[in-house]
C-alpha cells in the first residue's frame, strides 16, 4: 500500500531505527541459536569423529562427557570375543583441570591406543603421542595459553611435553587433549582401567543388533547416537535456560522497538489518519496501513539481521575461537517466522490508537 | 541613546541567493515605545512571521539592525541570545505551545527557573501570576484539560514570568472564540498600560485594532500606510486600495478582497434597489 | 530537583507506553546480566558445599589437583600414614572420590560419590534426615531430593559405580544444580576400582591452635607428590574454577545484555525526543540553552535506566528468594561486584543513549514555534 510505504520511507532516521531494532533482535536470536547448536556440535565432536557405532560404559552411565566411567575388568576382552564385532576402540577419559598463568581451564583428557584408534582426527601440527610423557592438545587452547609444540606443561603430578596440536577439539568446558592409554592408567593409578569401548559392528550386523548382543548386566551398552543425545541433555541443563531466556528477551526487545517506532510515527500522523478517516476510510484500511508498515520494516530488518548474525558469529569466533557458531538454515526459517510474529504483535500497539481516532481530530488546532 | 524599547532599522531578510533568492522582508523600520501596543497586520506570505522571528532574535536579518533596550540584538553572538530571549522577551503563540507533560504551574515556573530563579521563588511567582490571571484553581491541571482561553492565559503568564520589556504575540486570538479573544486582548492591554511593557502583535484579527495604539500593514515585505487600506464590506478583510477589486455605489467607493466578495456585495444590494 | 530534571521526569512519566518500553527493556537487559552473574555465583557457592561442610581443615590431593568438581585425584594409600605423621595433624580420614551417575528406577543424576571408611571421623554426611549416617558394604546414603524424584527410599537400591547399593540413609543439603553427593563404603569403592591401594583425598583435622595454612605447607614439604590446601584455599580454588570456566560465556552474555540495553534506551530516548521536538523548539525560543535541553534528554535516559536498574534488581532479588522454593536445586547469589558492574553498565548505557538525540536538539530551529499545523 502506497501510504504505508511512503510513511515508512519519508523519515529515514525513523525507518532505520525500526529496521535496526528488528535487525538487532533477529541477529541476536540467530546468533544465540547458532551458538547453541555450535555448543552441541562441539559436545559430540569426539564421538562423531571416532569410529564405532556402539558404546560400552560402566553400568548406570549413559553419557560420555559428564562422569568418570570405569568398566569392570575383563569387559574389553569379553566384547572383543563377541561375534559380530569388527573393531573395538578402548579409551580412558578423565576431566582434568589445567592451570597456567593463574587461569584455570578444563582438559577432557582422552587416553587412547594409537594402534587401535580413538586419537585426534585433525592434527594441525606435530604428531601423535609416542611415549608416556607426550600429549596432543587443542590448537586454540594452546594459542590462548601461549603453548607451542615442544613446551612442557604439568598435568596432575606429571610434567608432559606437547608433541601435537589438534583442530576441532574445543568444547563448552574446555578442550580435548590426547595421551596414550597407558599414560592415563598411571596418571589415575589404575592399571587396566577402561572407561569406554567404541565398537564397530562387522559387515551385515546392524548397530542395534550388536547393541542387543553385547548387553550385559555389568555394563551399559548404548548406540553412539543415544550417548550423543544424553550428552546434549546434560548440556541442555546448563545452557538451554539462559539461552532460552535471552532469545525471549531479544524477541521482546524487537517487538518493543518496532511497536514503539511505529506507534510514534502513527501518533505524529494522527491528524493525517484522522483526515483519511474523515473522508470515509474504514478502520480496516488504517489497520492495513499500520500493519503493512510493520511488515515492511520487519522483512527488511530480518534480512539485515541474518547478515548481522553471520557477521557477529564470525566476529565472535575470531575473538574467542573456542566458541563455535553454527547458523542452521532451519533456524533462519524460524527466525523469519519470529520477525513476522514480531511485526504482527508490534502493529497491534499502534493499531489500537488508530481505531480510537476520531475523524474530528482533523479540525482541531 | 533612545527611549525606544524596540528599534528596528532598515531590516531586510533574504532567503537563498541570486536569482532564486526571495526577499521576505524589505527595508522595514519600526520603533516601539515602552507601554505601546503595535499591531502588525498583513495577508499570508507578507513576511509577518519572518519579521516577528527577527524581532524575537530567532532569525538574523540579512541587512539592517534591531535594538532591544539599547542592545543591538541582531549583532549578538548565538551564545548570548538565549539569555536575551529568556529575560527580555515574552512570547505568546497562536498554538499556545505549552509543554504537554508539565502542569499549568510547572509550565510557568520552569521558565523562571531557566532564568536562574530558585525553585521555590519560581513556583511562588508562577502561582501569583496565574492566580492574578484567574487560574488559581487550575495550577495542577495538565494543558490538555484546559480550554483554549485558559491555555492562552497560561502562555501569557509564562511570557510575563521573567519580567520582559517586550512581549511578542503571534496570532494570539486565532484559536479562540471572539469573547475569549477579546478577554486576551484586554489582558495584553492591561499588561502594556499598567506595567509599561511594550507589546508587538502579529495578527489577521480586525478586532485587535481596538486595543492597538498603532496598526501597521505589512505587504510584500514592506510596511504600507494604513491610510491606504480599506475594509472589505463583505468579509471584513483589510485590503490595499491600490490593488483591490472595487466598485462605486452612491458616490462611495467600496474595496473588496476578491471578485467573489464584490459579486456578493452587489447581489445583496439588488433586492433593496429593485 | 532542577527544572530540567523535572521536565525529564514528566516527559517520561506522561507517556506510559514509552516509559514501559524503555524501563522494561533496560530492566530485561540488566536482569540478564545480573541474573547470569547471580546464577554463576550461586553455582560457585553450591559447588563448594562439600568442601565447606566435610569438616576437614586441610585437603591433601594428588600433586597439581586443586579442585574437586569432576576431576580425578589418585594417591597411593601410603600417603594417609605419611600425612598422619606430619606435626600439627590431629586426625586424618582418607576418602575415595569420583564423579559418577547414580541411577534409580528411571531417574539418573550426576553425583559426587564419596567412598567413606567405616571409622571416618569427618567427610561424611552432615545432615541425615532419615536412616543411618554410616555406610557399610553394599550400602549408600543419597540426597533426599534425588530419592524423592526417583521415588525411592530407605531399603531400595540404586546403581552406583557400576554396581547396586542399598539406601540406608537420606541426607539434606547435599544437592546442587549440577550434582548431589552420595556416600558409599570405602571398601566397595576400592573394589569397583579394581582393588588398587589408592585414595583420592586425605582429609586432615589440625591440632587445636595450629594454622591450617601452616600445616598444609608442612604436609607439602614432608610428603612427596601431593598438593595440600587449607579448606579456605581449596574452596577459593573451586570458586575460581566456575568463574574462569564460565568467564567467556559470561562476557559474551554481558556484551549482549549491554547492547540490548543500549539499543532499547537509545531508541526510546531518541523517539521520545523526536516526539517532543516542537516542545524543545519552544523551550529554545523561550531562551533555554542547548545545554539545558541536553540535560533534559540525559535526565530522561538516566531516569529510565535508573528505574530499569531498580526493577532488574527487584526482579533478580525475587528470583533469589523464589528459586530455592521451586526445588530445582538452583541457588542465586547477588554479589557486590556484580551490582557495581551492572550499575556501571547502566550509567554508560544512559550516557551513550543520550548522545543520539543531542544532534537532534542542537540542530533544532527555535523558529518552529511560528509554524503551525505542521506535523513534525
Amino acid at each position: 500500500m502506497l501510504l504505508a510505504r511512503r510513511n515508512l520511507f519519508r523519515d529515514r532516521t525513523r525507518f532505520l531505527l525500526t529496521v535496526a531494532g528488528v535487525a538487532v533482535s533477529i541477529g541476536l536470536i540467530l546468533l544465540l541459536a547458532g551458538y547453541r547448536s555450535g555448543v552441541y556440535r562441539q559436545a559430540s565432536a569426539y564421538l562423531d569423529n571416532t569410529p564405532g557405532e556402539v558404546v560400552v560404559a560402566e553400568r548406570g552411565i549413559r553419557d560420555f562427557l559428564g562422569t568418570s566411567s570405569a568398566l569392570p575388568a575383563g569387559a574389553e576382552e569379553a566384547v572383543r570375543q563377541t561375534p559380530g564385532v569388527e573393531r573395538v576402540i578402548p579409551v580412558i577419559s578423565q576431566f582434568v583441570i589445567f592451570e597456567r598463568h593463574g587461569r584455570k581451564d578444563g582438559f577432557f583428557l582422552v587416553g587412547y591406543d594409537p594402534a587401535r584408534g580413538g586419537g585426534p582426527w585433525k592434527l594441525a601440527a606435530g604428531r601423535e603421542p609416542a611415549a608416556d610423557h607426550e600429549l596432543v592438545i587443542d590448537r586454540t587452547a594452546a594459542d590462548q595459553h601461549g603453548i607451542a609444540i615442544g613446551d612442557a606443561i604439568s598435568v596432575l603430578d606429571r610434567t608432559m611435553t606437547v608433541v601435537g596440536l589438534s583442530d576441532d577439539t574445543t568444547f563448552w568446558a574446555g578442550s580435548i587433549a590426547f595421551a596414550r592409554i597407558s599414560t592415563l592408567e598411571s596418571l589415575l593409578r589404575a592399571p587396566g582401567l577402561r572407561s569406554f569401548l567404541l565398537v564397530t559392528p562387522a559387515a551385515g550386523v546392524t548397530p542395534m543388533a550388536l547393541r542387543d548382543r553385547l548387553a550385559h548386566p555389568a555394563t551399559e551398552v548404548l548406540l553412539k547416537s543415544e550417548v550423543v543425545a544424553n550428552d546434549r541433555k546434560l548440556l541442555a541443563r546448563v545452557y538451554d535456560a539462559p539461552i532460552g531466556l535471552m532469545v525471549a528477551i531479544a524477541f521482546l526487545v524487537g517487538v518493543l522497538v518496532v511497536g514503539l517506532v511505529i506507534y510514534t510515527a502513527t501518533i505524529e500522523r494522527r491528524r493525517e489518519y484522522g483526515a483519511i478517516k474523515a473522508i470515509g476510510a474504514r478502520n480496516r484500511a488504517l489497520y492495513r496501513v499500520v500493519t503493512i508498515q510493520a511488515f515492511i520494516a520487519a522483512a527488511i530488518g530480518a534480512i539485515a539481521g541474518v547478515g548481522l548474525a553471520y557477521g557477529g558469529g564470525a566476529a565472535m569466533m575470531a575473538w574467542r575461537p573456542q566458541f563455535r557458531v553454527d547458523i542452521e538454515p532451519a533456524a533462519i526459517g524460524v527466525v523469519l517466522a519470529a520477525s513476522l510474529l514480531m511485526a504482527l504483535v508490534a502493529a497491534l500497539i499502534p493499531a489500537r490508537l488508530v481505531a480510537h481516532l476520531e475523524p474530528a481530530e482533523v479540525f482541531r488546532g | 541613546m533612545t527611549a525606544f524599547t524596540l528599534d528596528v532599522r532598515g531590516v531586510t531578510k533574504r532567503f537563498g541567493d541570486g536569482a532564486a533568492g526571495v526577499e521576505a522582508v524589505r527595508g522595514v523600520s519600526l520603533a516601539v515605545e515602552p507601554g505601546e501596543i503595535v499591531l502588525i497586520m498583513g495577508p499570508s506570505g507578507s513576511g509577518k512571521t519572518t519579521l516577528l522571528s527577527m524581532m524575537g532574535a530567532l532569525l538574523r536579518p540579512t541587512t539592517g539592525s534591531i535594538h532591544l533596550d539599547g542592545i543591538e540584538i541582531s549583532a549578538l553572538s548565538e551564545s548570548r541570545l538565549p539569555e536575551i530571549r529568556l529575560r527580555r522577551f515574552g512570547f505568546i503563540f497562536q498554538d499556545f505551545n505549552l509543554l504537554s507533560a508539565l502542569t499549568v504551574l510547572e509550565n510557568v515556573a520552569i521558565v523562571a527557573e531557566l532564568g536562574g530563579v530558585g525553585r521555590r521563588p519560581a513556583r511562588a511567582k508562577a502561582t501569583a501570576l496565574l492566580s492574578d490571571l484567574g487560574l488559581g484553581e487550575r495550577l495542577d491541571f495538565l494543558p490538555e484539560k484546559l480550554s483554549g482561553g485558559e491555555k492562552q492565559r497560561v502562555a501569557t503568564a509564562r511570557a510575563l514570568v521573567n519580567d520582559p520589556t517586550l512581549i511578542l504575540a503571534d496570532e494570539p486570538t486565532a484559536n479562540l472564540d471572539s469573547k475569549i479573544g477579546h478577554e486576551i486582548m484586554n489582558l495584553l492591554r492591561r499588561i502594556a498600560k499598567d506595567q509599561g511593557r511594550s507589546v508587538v502583535i502579529v495578527s489577521h484579527d480586525q478586532r485587535i485594532r481596538d486595543v492597538a495604539d498603532r496598526v501597521l500593514w505589512l505587504a510584500d515585505g514592506r510596511f504600507t500606510d494604513v491610510d491606504a487600506m480599506a475594509t472589505d464590506p463583505v468579509c471584513r478583510m483589510s485590503v490595499e486600495r491600490d490593488r483591490a477589486v472595487r466598485t462605486e455605489r452612491d458616490g462611495e467607493t467600496f474595496y473588496f478582497c476578491s471578485r467573489g466578495c464584490r459579486e456578493e456585495f452587489l447581489g445583496r444590494l439588488v433586492p433593496s434597489t429593485g | 530537583m532542577s527544572a530540567t530534571l523535572l521536565l525529564a521526569r514528566r516527559n517520561l512519566g506522561r507517556n506510559r507506553v514509552r516509559l514501559l518500553a524503555s524501563v522494561g527493556g533496560v530492566a530485561l537487559a540488566l536482569t540478564l546480566t545480573l541474573a547470569l552473574d547471580a546464577i554463576y555465583a550461586g553455582v560457585a557457592n553450591q559447588l563448594t558445599t562439600y568442601i565447606d561442610r566435610a569438616g576437614a581443615d586441610v585437603w591433601v590431593s594428588q600433586a597439581g589437583v586443586r579442585n574437586l568438581h569432576m576431576v580425578a585425584s589418585w594417591l597411593p594409600g601410603s600417603v594417609t600414614d605419611a600425612v598422619r605423621a606430619v606435626p600439627g595433624v590431629a586426625g586424618v580420614t582418607p576418602i575415595l572420590y569420583s564423579t559418577d551417575t547414580i541411577a534409580a528406577r528411571d531417574e539418573r543424576a550426576v553425583a559426587y560419590v564419596i567412598g567413606l571408611p567405616a571409622d571416618a571421623a569427618i567427610g561424611g554426611p552432615w545432615s541425615v534426615v532419615k536412616g543411618a549416617d554410616r555406610v557399610g558394604r553394599g550400602e549408600i546414603i543419597i540426597d533426599r531430593g534425588f530419592a524423592r524424584r526417583a521415588g525411592v527410599s530407605i531399603g531400595d537400591s540404586v546403581i552406583v559405580l557400576g554396581a547396586e547399593a542399598r539406601i540406608v540413609g537420606l541426607s539434606d543439603g547435599t544437592a546442587s544444580l549440577l550434582n548431589s553427593v552420595a556416600f558409599v563404603s570405602f571398601d566397595d569403592f576400592r573394589a569397583m576400582r579394581g582393588g588398587a591401594p589408592v585414595v583420592s583425598y586425605v582429609l586432615v583435622k589440625v591440632a587445636p591452635g595450629a594454622s591450617p595454612e601452616a600445616v598444609a605447607a608442612a604436609i607439602e614439604r614432608q610428603v612427596p607428590s601431593v598438593t595440600a590446601q587449607s579448606k579456605t584455599d581449596f574452596s577459593a580454588q573451586e570458586r575460581r574454577l566456575v568463574m574462569d570456566m564460565s568467564a567467556d560465556v559470561i562476557s559474551i552474555m554481558n556484551v549482549i545484555g549491554f547492547v540490548v540495553g543500549l539499543a532499547v534506551v537509545a531508541i526510546t530516548v531518541y523517539v521520545a525526543t523526536l516526539a517532543r521536538r516542537r516542545e524543545y523548539g519552544v523551550l529554545k525560543a523561550l531562551g533555554a540553552r542547548n545545554s539545558a535541553l541536553y540535560r533534559v534528554v540525559l535526565g530522561q535516559a538516566v531516569l529510565s535506566v535508573a528505574l530499569g536498574f531498580v526493577v532488574a534488581l527487584a526482579f533478580t532479588g525475587l528470583l533469589v528468594l523464589v528459586l530455592p522454593l521451586a526445588g530445582v536445586g538452583l541457588e542465586l547469589s547477588i554479589s557486590a561486584a556484580s551490582l557495581a558492574k551492572v550499575g556501571l553498565f547502566a550509567l554508560v548505557i544512559a550516557g551513550l543513549a543520550a548522545i543520539l538525540p543531542v544532534r537532534q536538539v542542537s540542530s533544532l530551529d527555535p523558529a518552529v514555534v511560528f509554524r503551525r499545523g505542521v506535523a513534525i
